[in-house]
């Protein structure tokens, strides 16, 4: 018999299989779609956790990608400014899938008001810009406001840091720090608002102030410390990186935001780590599901089998058989797993759970992010898929050669 | 012609087969000497334990012979792989069981095709000769049930139908009749012996039931492992 012919008849005998016993193939189906279903959602739920937690870390500052002069990650000073080339920010803006790029001016520099002073970390930046990159401008507490297109001798100030100097919207407070050229930066600053962030140490340290006068404040003669970057999604900044690499050159150190944070990053690696084993778990508990009906079904079936020896079914056949079995059982029990697992995240993602109500609670302990959705990825669902489909193949592997290994005489005495 | 239709279809030379019980050994089969020619109707007799069983078994290749050579439709029979002996299972031998050994969730129609299936018969010559011959063996209106449904002597003709759709060399029958009433197990026995002579397979049964023994063709005796008699 040819072969096509050999496996066309042993999936036919399979597949009557599968459905002869309809309570032992429901009970597989029902571990399989459960299994794929948790794995699915709590990918998801991960992936959306994630997602959310460097949107929440990245978005109210430090933005997608940065560019600046190499060595100015490690030192964080005026110094390595480089030159504001207008045409390669023009060049990154209009890069797809780039949302907006702007330049910065970073510098440290202490803030006084009547008797108080403190030390700040002093952001120029170009509001109408900024606004479409980061987040900061939604965090202004009542009674101040963002800074705007054309504001001059503005500032804003973080929460903790405007409580330190005790100033409020509307008073003045004066800076001084050391121009690019390294003569005195000094200036009196309105404060047009206070910003509260769920980043703690923006609170205490940060002040912005209008790009084009941190310009000329801090005698940059226009240079810049950094352009910032978003891209349209978070997923997109490899790509994005790799082509901002392309436009501005080798000159420049270009950090996407995991280099920029990396402890979001070693924090999402431990918390997979975790969730692998949880899987590691789940996997283990599907396949021995498998395992243990199909050996219950081999098992039932041992007389049946010894008869089917008998009568000149092969050992081969017999083993293709019961293979073949447990792929139809997986297949079937994978997609209706992977579409209700897709169904329940798909829930989450449009009605997010939302832990707003506990947020003092949870800056308590360090956890900013208060909304948890659901992201489904096209990978989770592959490997998901390959990995049950897999392990069913490799755990029907024993009782399927212990079926092929029976002896027909003894088989048919079994009771 | 004729000297071919005289030609052994099944040769055994010396078999021996030892069982362990326990750890005791069981003399089960101690060098049986036979030869069936094609078209004969044999009976082995024998009292419960005296290797009828086995004898059948090693000649069906679904249990291994200990020593000696057994040739059954021309091929040896020793040293065969497991799918070789599945092969000559399914294409040359035909089985009939005192316990019918039906698949106990396919429908009488459905068992026999199996048969059929196994040998990539297709769809429609499957269900036509399966229906077929179970019409010749009279169940033409016990085609749709499952074996559960039926009586000993209808399931036992299901088995006889199912040995016989794939038109084997030699058909081997363990005791055949030994859970049938007396009728029942007659009419089987005429049944049995019409399709041996009319289709000229070679039937090969064992029995200790002396109503199966006296309509034999052949009668082997067969005590401790041994031959003791033999008559025509």
């Amino acid at each position: 018999m040819r072969g096509s012919e050999n496996l066309k008849l042993v999936a036919g005998l399979s597949w009557r299989n599968v459905w002869r016993n309809s309570r032992r193939s429901f009970l597989t189906f029902l571990t399989i779609v459960a299994g794929c279903t948790l794995i699915i959602f709590m990918r998801s739920l991960q992936n959306g956790g994630y997602a959310q937690m460097i949107e929440d870390a990245i978005a109210p500052l430090t933005g997608h990608i940065q560019i600046h002069e190499k060595g100015f990650q490690d030192n964080m000073t005026l110094e390595y400014a480089f030159r504001d080339d207008r045409s390669m920010i023009e060049k990154i803006r209009k890069t797809k899938p780039v949302k907006e790029a702007a330049p910065r001016i970073y510098a440290g520099g202490l803030l006084i008001h009547n008797d108080s002073s403190a030390g700040a970390e002093i952001l120029a930046v170009k509001p109408e810009l900024e606004q479409r990159i980061t987040t900061l401008h939604k965090y202004i507490l009542p009674g101040g406001r963002y800074l705007e297109k054309g504001d001059t001798l503005a500032i804003i100030l973080g929460k903790n840091l405007a409580d330190n100097l005790g100033v409020k919207a509307g008073d003045t407070v004066s800076m001084v720090s050391q121009g690019f050229d390294g003569s005195i930066a000094a200036e009196n600053f309105s404060v047009k608002g206070i910003f509260r962030t769920p980043n703690v140490m923006y609170n205490r340290t940060l002040a912005l102030i209008p790009f084009r006068q941190g310009s000329e404040t801090f005698s940059m003669d226009g240079y810049i410390s950094s352009i910032v970057i978003r891209a349209e999604d978070t997923d997109y900044v490899p790509a994005v990186t790799e082509r901002v690499k392309e436009i501005a050159g080798e000159e420049l150190e270009i950090l996407p935001w995991d280099k920029l944070m990396p402890e979001i990053l070693q924090f999402i690696v431990m918390d997979r780590v975790s969730s692998h084993i949880f899987v590691f778990i789940l996997y283990m508990i599907v396949a021995f599901g498998i395992l243990n009906t199909i050996q219950m079904s081999v098992f039932e079936r041992i007389r049946e089998l010894g008869i089917m020896l008998s009568i000149g079914t092969s050992p081969v056949r017999i083993f293709s058989m019961i293979i073949i079995e447990s792929a139809i059982i997986a297949f079937i029990g994978i997609i209706m797993g992977l579409i209700s697992g897709a169904a329940l995240s798909y829930y989450f993602t449009i009605h997010p759970m939302d832990f707003s109500a506990y947020q003092a609670e949870m800056e308590l302990y360090g956890m900013s992010t208060l909304v948890y959705y659901a992201k489904l990825k096209a990978s989770d669902f592959y490997n998901t898929g390959t990995m049950i489909f897999f392990l069913s193949l490799l755990f029907t592997f024993f009782p399927a050669r212990r079926a092929a290994k029976l002896d027909p005489v003894r088989a048919i005495r079994h009771l | 012609m004729k000297k071919r239709e005289q030609s052994s279809v099944i040769e055994i030379k010396g078999l021996y087969k030892d069982y362990n019980s326990d750890g005791l050994a069981v003399h089960a089969l101690n060098g049986i000497d036979l030869s069936i020619k094609k078209g004969e109707f044999t009976a082995i007799a024998g009292p419960s334990g005296s290797g009828k069983t086995t004898l059948l078994n090693i000649i069906g290749g679904i249990d291994r012979p200990g020593r000696g050579e057994v040739k059954v439709a021309g091929k040896n029979l020793n040293g065969m792989k497991r799918g070789e002996l599945s092969d000559l299972r399914l294409n040359s031998i035909g089985f009939i069981f005192q316990a019918y050994n039906l698949i106990p969730v396919l429908t009488a129609v459905e068992n026999v095709e199996y048969v059929l299936l196994l040998q990539g018969a297709d769809k429609k010559e499957r269900r036509e000769r399966a229906e077929s011959i179970l019409r010749d063996v009279g169940l033409e209106r016990e085609l749709k049930r499952k074996p559960a449904e039926m009586s000993g002597g209808q399931q036992q003709r299901v088995a006889v139908a199912r040995a016989m759709v794939s038109n084997p060399e030699i058909i081997l029958a363990d005791e055949p009749t030994a859970n049938l009433d007396q009728s029942t197990g007659s009419a089987l026995l005429d049944l049995m012996r019409n399709l041996n002579k009319e289709r000229g397979i070679t039937f090969l049964f064992s029995t200790h039931d002396s109503m199966v023994m006296k309509r034999a063709g052949r009668l082997i005796n067969l005590r401790d492992g041994r031959i003791v008699a033999g008559k025509k």
